[in-house]
Parts: C-alpha cells; sequence; structure tokens
C-alpha cells in the first residue's frame, strides 16, 4: 500500500491518462456527464493533498487509505479492460468516493 | 577563520583579484585556527551556488504550476472537462506555497552574501535586513508547520533566530554556526516535501502527455516534422499526404510521447534527490567551517549543476511561453507567427 497521496495521485492519474479513451466509451450524456464530475472530484481530491499532510497514526487514515487501495486495483483493470462503461464509471465513481473521505481528512 | 568566511562569502560576490588580497591576511588566521583559506573559499562559493540552485529548482516548480493550469483549460476544450474554481483555488495556494520556498531560498542566497559585511567597518545592516527577510519567509512557510515535526519546525526557526540575533550583536563565529544550522534544517525541510515536489512535476507529465496524445490519435498534429531529419540534408520540405504514412508517424509519436514523459518524470526525480545531496553537503561544509576544522572537497559539488541544468529548460520554457504570448498580447490584429513566415 502506498501512502495516502500516493494512493490519491493513483486514482486521478489512472483516470487523467485514459480520459480520451473514457469520453469516447460514453454512450449517453449522463454517461459522459457522471464521468466528467468524477474527473473534477479525483483531481481536486489530488489538489486538496499535495504538498499537506495526513496524521499517518490515524486509524481512519489507515483504513481510508487501504480501501481506496483496493479500490484503485479495481480502477485500473476496469479502465484496462474497458467493458460496459457503466461498470466502468461504478468503479470510477467508487474509488473517487472513497478519495472524498480521505481527502477531507488532511491536515489543513 | 569566521572572518574569513565572511571575506570569502563577500569574494563570491565581488572581483575574485580584491576577494584574494583580502584574504591573504585572513589566511594566517584560518591556518592558524586548523583551518584553510580555501576551506572557507569553498564553503561560501557552496552556499551561494546551492542556494542559487535551489531558487532555481523552485522556479522551475513554479514554472510547471503555471503550465499545468493551462494544461487544464486545454482539457476544458479538449474533453469538456471544467477547469473549476475549486481545483484552481487550489493549485493557486501550491503556487504561492511554492514562490514562498523561492523567496526563502533567495533570501539565503543574499544571506550568504551579505553575510562578509559584517567583518567590515559598517554597520551589518545588510547582512542583519537579510537575515530578517529570511526569518520572515520562515514563519510565513504555514504548510511547513503541518508537515514538519515540533522538532523539526522548531530547528529551522531556531536556527535563523540565532542567526539574526548573532548578526545584532556582531558574534560572526555564532552566526556562520547559524547558517550551518539553518542549511541543516532546511535539508530536511526539502527532504519531507520531495515527494509532493516529485507528485507536481508527475501531474504536469501526466496531463501533457495525455493531451499529446489525444491530439494524435484524433489526426490533430502535424507530423511532416518528423521526417525533418531525413529531408533536411537535402533541402526538402515534408509534405505527408498519405494515410498510411501518417498513421504509422502518429504510432512512432506517441511511443516517443511515452519515452519523454518517462524521461521528464526521471529527470525531475534525479533534480530533487541531487538538491537533496547539495543541501546537506552544504551544510556539512559551513558545519565544519564554523568549528573551525578542515574542509575535504574545494570545488561545489557537481550536483549543483544537474539540478541548474534541469531547472533551466524551464526557464526556457516560461521564455518561450511569454514571447509567444507577447505579440497577441500587443498587437491583436497581427498576423500568428505561423502566418507571418
Amino acid at each position: 500500500m502506498q501512502s495516502a497521496l500516493q494512493e490519491l495521485e493513483t486514482t486521478y492519474f489512472t483516470l487523467q491518462g485514459q480520459i480520451g479513451m473514457l469520453t469516447a466509451a460514453c454512450t449517453t450524456d449522463q454517461q459522459r456527464s457522471d464521468l466528467i464530475a468524477e474527473y473534477v472530484a479525483a483531481r481536486s481530491n489530488y489538489w486538496n493533498c499535495v504538498n499537506k499532510a495526513f496524521h499517518d497514526d490515524d486509524p481512519q487514515v489507515v483504513s481510508l487509505t487501504a480501501q481506496l487501495d483496493s479500490a484503485n486495483t479495481q480502477l485500473k483493470t476496469l479502465v484496462q479492460q474497458m467493458g460496459n462503461i457503466s461498470k466502468v464509471i461504478d468503479g470510477i465513481t467508487q474509488a473517487v468516493t472513497v478519495g472524498a473521505s480521505l481527502a477531507a481528512k488532511v491536515i489543513s | 577563520m569566521v572572518r574569513a568566511l565572511s571575506q570569502f562569502v563577500r569574494g563570491a560576490a565581488i572581483p575574485r583579484r580584491r576577494a584574494i588580497v583580502s584574504g591573504v591576511a585572513l589566511g594566517c588566521i584560518c591556518f592558524a585556527n586548523g583551518c584553510t583559506l580555501e576551506d572557507a573559499t569553498a564553503a561560501s562559493t557552496q552556499l551561494t551556488a546551492t542556494a542559487s540552485a535551489l531558487t532555481n529548482y523552485y522556479s522551475a516548480l513554479d514554472t510547471i504550476l503555471v503550465e499545468t493550469g493551462q494544461l487544464n483549460a486545454l482539457q476544458e476544450v479538449m474533453y469538456g472537462i471544467p477547469y473549476d474554481a475549486r481545483t484552481k483555488g487550489l493549485i493557486a495556494d501550491t503556487k504561492a506555497e511554492i514562490e514562498k520556498r523561492e523567496a526563502l531560498a533567495k533570501d539565503l542566497a543574499n544571506l550568504a552574501q551579505s553575510f562578509a559585511k559584517l567583518t567590515g567597518s559598517t554597520s551589518p545592516a545588510d547582512a542583519s535586513a537579510s537575515a530578517s527577510n529570511l526569518q520572515t519567509e520562515v514563519a510565513s512557510l504555514k504548510l511547513a508547520k503541518i508537515k514538519m515535526s515540533d522538532d523539526e519546525q522548531n530547528g529551522m526557526n531556531t536556527a535563523v533566530m540565532l542567526v539574526v540575533a548573532a548578526i545584532q550583536e556582531h558574534k560572526e563565529r555564532e552566526a556562520a554556526r547559524g547558517i550551518g544550522q539553518f542549511t541543516g534544517a532546511l535539508h530536511d525541510f526539502f527532504v519531507k516535501e520531495e515527494p509532493a515536489y516529485e507528485s507536481i512535476n508527475k501531474d504536469y507529465v501526466a496531463v501533457s502527455s495525455s493531451l499529446a496524445k489525444s491530439m494524435l490519435q484524433n489526426g490533430q498534429t502535424d507530423p511532416s516534422g518528423s521526417f525533418k531529419i531525413a529531408l533536411d540534408p537535402y533541402g526538402l520540405t515534408p509534405q505527408v499526404s498519405d494515410p498510411k504514412l501518417r498513421s504509422g508517424i502518429e504510432k512512432l509519436a506517441e511511443q516517443e510521447v511515452d519515452e519523454k514523459a518517462n524521461s521528464l518524470n526521471d529527470a525531475e526525480i534525479r533534480a530533487g534527490a541531487d538538491m537533496d545531496k547539495c543541501l546537506k553537503e552544504m551544510a556539512d561544509r559551513i558545519g565544519l567551517v564554523a568549528d573551525e576544522k578542515p574542509m575535504k572537497f574545494r570545488l561545489a559539488p557537481i550536483t549543483v549543476a544537474n539540478v541548474e541544468k534541469w531547472s533551466s529548460q524551464f526557464q526556457t520554457m516560461a521564455s518561450s511561453a511569454a514571447t509567444a504570448k507577447a505579440p497577441a498580447a500587443t498587437t491583436p490584429s497581427s498576423k500568428s507567427p505561423a502566418n507571418s513566415n
């Protein structure tokens, strides 16, 4: 498992690297809108935590980081396989939601 | 010896001959105390060179953040992804923090240069002002307080306060020791933040390479330039019209984008590691000189040059971007560079 920032980075960069393919795979305006909203949220989660710190010994931070690690693994698989785009967007939403909870724990 | 250090800090900023003449008498003091004139020269040179490299390192990160904002705006055009106010604000905050670090590095360079004035007959106003500026910059690093442990956080503050007090009391040796301690704390600070610097660069590379590849995949680039290497020696101009050839060169260009992206990431990681080494070595050398111990090395570490090499590419990029924008800003009706040829 990586650090909290690295996990947020992984979510955002995974989407970033495939954004062209992901947007092209959307078949409805709603899918496209959902995808873009998740991308913006992932980017915001990431920038919210760059150059800031987490309480590494906080059990919630540890747990959320582990959850995001797992969600990122699934996300990478989904994006690589690029099957049903609705399932891909569900996987993205799951990772980004966990990411938002983790980003909320950053020390500000 | 500390006077020798002071003189030679000044010597780095004034003609070398004057520094050598000033140092002859001081060298006697230096030798008597176990260190040499060259020790002091090397320490002061490295202090100035390292602070300058650190300034340029942060300046490069600053440019990267500016360009990241521009890339996000391009994504809005390319994919319809809004460059939202929240992300803009977060990037602006990060940029402001990087600028504080750049200002701190500049103040350290100024302190190194003005420190020499302590030993002169005039008042130590410049050195004191530089030290006070450094103290202000340290106090403004709000994120550092979060990132560092209490001991580390206090280390930099304590050291700079020592420098300020020592300068005000004309205690040059104490001031030199304070600068050494400050540099050590600055090294710790840099090491703590280095993963964030690396990440900022990775984001820039990820967004730019992704946009470049999308442009290639959508046939929105002119691949003709790739053939220039073959045609230039014969005075020929490429004009790619065959779709198969175009497709082939676009695939090759995608590979090159990936390779270049990897090399950009590797180069930043190396620059960060080299900057780390520079700061560590600087802290050690200043510490040796302050303690009047002999120093082995005479030249500034080669890692300073590596950092400067990496950061210089962003200085070029920043000036190119400014040049490209200038005509449009000043003469809206003028032709684009492409059309004007």
